[in-house]
């Protein structure tokens, strides 16, 4: 038993040994990174990756600021809404309507006792000429008595 | 040990062109705060700096051109925007932060690996089996066998059998040959959770590895 335990403890050190080296190997090639590290062109690429993600950023940031805008004035709008809506419902409320109100009599008023209304329901008004001549006519009638 | 001692001498070594422009010209710091005020020469000079230390952080997970390359270029990026919350107080160094920034990249990408459906190119020979195996067996074979070409394309196949957090840990720790308190800063993760996390890589690796016994 303690045999098998020192077998296995001596496995375990050998495979930690191994795979040490491995890791290493693993990481041991800088050819690749060195290339890329004197690559002249490397800044230029840099630059316009900054320059893409700062536009990016910028425009996450608009709208971000509308979505404030929009966030703040919510509260006022729903305000708004509700003032509206109150009033509309005082205004054609039962208990504020009184009897008549869109009538005819609404409209063009209540006649008064011994006054005649005229009312103008002539959609054309008259023109300028149509007055004049009105006006000639009725002075050569005064005219000719 | 001495392997570890000798992959700080390398990073130290990757260091180094950035600590010699520091002497010579303005310092990191002082790029950065020109940077901030609208400054685009002086990220140009930072990045000219950085850029060498940053291809060889991605080269340590990813060995194709464009994706180093891609990798450099998101690294920037993310730096870039993020240079307002940067603050050399609370890092160590310009150099530090943005090797982070890249690790970080790197555990990214190698997430989105793991999302994609394995390509047949990730199995295993029975010629890289066979080899193997005779490496586990020979008890003499050590860090001789890094440098062959069999050892690295077989290395990239086991390890993309890992999980993105074993597989940057275990680079962390036997690469670039970083502490536990190093590499808790660097993932933001506590240096309990590092040390778990390092024990389960290990003993992924060496089911991967045990496969082939």
């Amino acid at each position: 038993m303690a045999g098998t335990q020192r077998q296995r403890g001596l496995t375990d050190e050998r495979l930690d040994q191994l795979g040490r080296v491995l890791v290493r190997a693993s990481a041991a090639d800088h050819a690749e990174a060195e290339a890329v590290a004197s690559s002249p062109f490397l800044y230029a690429r840099l630059r316009a990756r900054i320059n893409a993600e700062a536009e990016r950023r910028e425009a996450g940031e608009s709208w971000r600021v509308l979505l404030g805008v929009f966030w703040r004035s919510a509260p006022a709008m729903a305000l708004v809404a509700a003032f509206a809506f109150l009033l509309f419902w005082t205004a054609t409320s039962p208990a504020t309507l009184t009897p008549g109100v869109l009538s005819d009599e609404a409209f063009l008023g209540t006649p008064d006792a011994g006054f005649e209304h005229v009312v103008f329901a002539e959609r054309n008004p008259l023109s300028n000429d149509e007055v004049l001549a009105t006006i000639l006519d009725d002075e050569e009638r005064e005219a000719s008595r | 040990m001495d392997e570890t001692a000798d992959n700080r001498d390398t990073t130290a070594a990757l260091d180094a062109p950035a600590a010699e422009h520091g002497d010579a010209g303005p310092t990191d710091a002082a790029l950065v705060a020109r940077v901030r005020e609208g400054d685009d020469p002086a990220f140009e000079e930072l990045f000219n700096r950085h850029r060498r230390r940053v291809a060889l952080v991605a080269g340590r997970f990813f060995r194709q051109r464009e994706r180093i390359e891609e990798i450099v270029q998101e690294s920037f990026t993310k730096a870039f925007f993020a240079l307002p919350e940067f603050s050399n107080q609370r890092e160590a160094s310009f150099a530090a932060w943005v090797a982070r920034i890249a690790f970080n990249t790197c555990y990214d990408e190698l997430r989105r690996d793991k999302r994609r459906p394995e390509s047949p190119l990730s199995e295993v020979s029975e010629e890289e089996a066979a080899w193997l195996a005779e490496q586990l067996a020979d008890e003499t074979a050590g860090s001789d066998i890094e440098a062959s070409a069999t050892a690295k394309d077989l290395a990239g196949k086991l390890l993309s059998r890992l999980s993105a957090e074993d597989r940057l840990l275990l680079v962390m720790l036997d690469v670039e040959g970083m502490s536990v308190s190093e590499i808790a800063a660097s993932t933001k993760w506590s240096a309990s959770k590092v040390k778990v996390r390092a024990h389960r890589a290990r003993a992924s690796l060496r089911r991967v590895l045990a496969r082939f016994l």
